[in-house]
């Protein structure tokens, strides 16, 4: 599913935030990201999701080396992976329901071909109230809720997420973490980033621990 | 602290309506209606199409201008190839009147011509009238008399051999078939229609420009969706197509707007030369120019044809950008 082999990155000419990143992830496996903060997690997700290059190493997802990969094949790569950014990137002009339903929009699909899904997702992740509601009226934890329901709305393959619990009370993190552990038993792989020790306790899954630019596997 | 949906969100208030999405489904039915993903006033904003409006108003002006002044050279031409004229000058020793007679009866026995009509005297000096002036009694002058004579269109005489027995027949008689007028008029349209369709290469530069650089504005203005819609899974092809539909609406907006206006100049072109000074025979001759300075179907089709090429312009411009600027970033 996933393959990094001696990966390194750095940003222009500033220092490497990673290096020699070695590792192997089968599908349907869950893992948690962690590592202390700038220690270069959601760096790790970006390249994962493609969005930057390596400076060097190899990137395999889903079998193909996405290191050297043209936009129309890297655009139906993306459609396979979810992501959930730290910082939600809703599109404030468009409603909480637009905004989960934009990765099926994209594909070409009517929203009658989807209604219903994005409309129980939304009602599970308790934003059935507030599904015309734009990006801008919603509070934190909201936005952090539809960025993740937008993230697996179309079932992805493998999920990304950065800090998903960050902006949510306890519960709703407990239950966000269940609804990743569905997707998971699903088939879906997942890789979360989170500081929350506290919920990788209670969620007992193998982690990936980053400490200067290098990668440790842990249980 | 647990969980309440419910009671986090805010209400509904007639203030805060404009923060829910216009495009909530009446009862469970969404329809297959989608809020544009790139919203029009981020793309397209007023002065464009008020640019673009000018632009499509310019090319609509030269476009119709060319084709009226082609549809009145073509007339022009094809009345002068169906008629030509004797032309005699003035001997004093001979009788004039008699020897019109006398060409006239030779013509209409001729193959190949239809009419022979000579003109009176007044009709000849009314011909030289726009350039004499009428204060002179032309009468009084040697003016040459002409016979107009209408040939077959169907089989035309052979008109060297007519103009030969003229000359061989009749002293000071000479056939003139109007040939030089004819390539004049012909080198003065296809001058026009030269200049004409520069015009419109400028114009369509001018827009192509203009496009150019507002799709350059318009995808920095919405840097942070293109990302988004990269991150969902969209193609360059949709990213384009949200773009480009804008621009598409706006090149057929301000085609119309540009083109009514145009029409609108055609139609009263005459009278706002009498209002802007001109006398009456300005207006003749721009109708001698023109015709009736009024389009018929094909002139409208024309404009019409004006209306989608800017239009189809503004699409294809939008796109073209879109696919750079993408292809720069995944560079």
């Amino acid at each position: 599913m996933i393959r990094l082999e001696n990966v390194a990155l750095r940003y222009g000419r500033g220092p490497e935030i990673l290096r020699d990143v070695n590792f192997h992830l089968r599908p349907g496996s869950l893992h948690f990201l962690t590592g202390p903060s700038g220690s270069g997690k959601t760096s790790l997700l970006r390249l994962l999701f493609m969005s930057i290059q390596p400076t060097r190493g190899l990137i395999h997802l889903f079998g193909q080396n996405v290191t050297r990969i043209t936009p129309s094949r890297r655009a139906d790569l993306r459609r396979r992976i979810g992501i959930v950014f730290q910082d939600f990137r809703l599109l404030d002009h468009l409603s909480t329901w637009e905004n989960v339903a934009l990765p099926l929009r994209v594909t070409g699909k009517k929203p009658n071909d989807y209604q219903e899904d994005v409309t129980d997702l939304l009602q599970w992740v308790g934003l059935g109230e507030r599904m015309y509601a734009l990006s801008p009226v919603l509070s934190g934890g909201e936005k952090q809720r539809a960025a993740i329901a937008r993230a697996v709305i179309g079932k992805p393959e493998l999920l990304l997420a950065d800090e998903p619990t960050g902006n949510v009370d306890p519960q709703m993190a407990r239950r966000l973490l269940r609804l990743f552990i569905e997707l998971n038993r699903l088939g879906t792989s997942v890789i979360i980033a989170t500081h929350d020790h506290q919920l990788m306790q209670q969620f007992q899954a193998p982690r990936l621990e980053l400490h200067d630019g290098r990668i440790h596997q842990v249980g | 602290m647990t969980f309440q949906p419910n009671n986090s969100a805010p209400p509904v208030t007639p203030a805060s309506k404009e923060l829910y999405s216009p495009s909530r489904p009446k009862e469970r039915g969404w329809g297959n209606q989608h809020t544009p993903i790139v919203q029009a006033k981020s793309v397209t904003g007023s002065s464009l199409v008020v640019v673009i409006s000018i632009m499509c108003f310019l090319a609509s002006l030269t476009a119709g201008g060319v084709y009226l002044i082609n549809q009145s050279a073509a007339a022009w031409t094809d009345n002068i190839a169906s008629e030509v004229t004797v032309q005699i000058s003035i001997n004093r020793t001979e009788n004039i009147e008699d020897k019109l007679s006398k060409i006239s009866f030779f013509l209409t026995n001729q193959p190949g011509i239809t009419g022979v009509r000579p003109l009176p005297l007044d009709e000849s000096a009314d011909l030289l009238e726009p350039w004499l002036g009428d204060g002179a009694n032309l009468k009084d002058l040697p003016i040459p008399r002409l016979i107009a004579v209408e040939l077959d269109r169907e089989s035309k005489p052979n008109l060297d051999k007519l103009r030969s027995d003229i000359k061989k027949n009749f002293k000071n008689a000479t056939l003139d078939d109007h040939r030089r007028w004819q390539s004049q008029i012909q080198t003065v349209t296809r001058s026009m229609a030269l200049a004409g369709l520069a015009v419109l290469i400028l114009v369509g530069l001018a827009t192509t420009a203009v496009i150019v650089s507002a799709t350059r504005s318009a995808m920095s203005s919405n840097r942070e969706i293109v990302e988004v819609l990269h991150f969902v899974g969209a193609t360059d092809r949709f990213i384009a197509r949200e773009f480009e539909r804008h621009f598409l609406s706006l090149g057929i907006r301000s085609g119309l707007v540009g083109a009514t206006g145009s029409l609108i100049v055609f139609i009263f072109m005459p009278f706002f030369m009498r209002v802007l000074g001109g006398s009456n025979m300005t207006s003749a001759e721009v109708r001698r120019l023109l015709g009736t300075a009024a389009l018929d179907l094909p002139g409208f089709i024309l404009l019409g044809i004006v209306v989608v090429v800017i239009a189809a312009l503004c699409m294809l411009t939008t796109r073209y950008g879109v696919y750079r600027i993408l292809n720069s970033q995944h560079h």
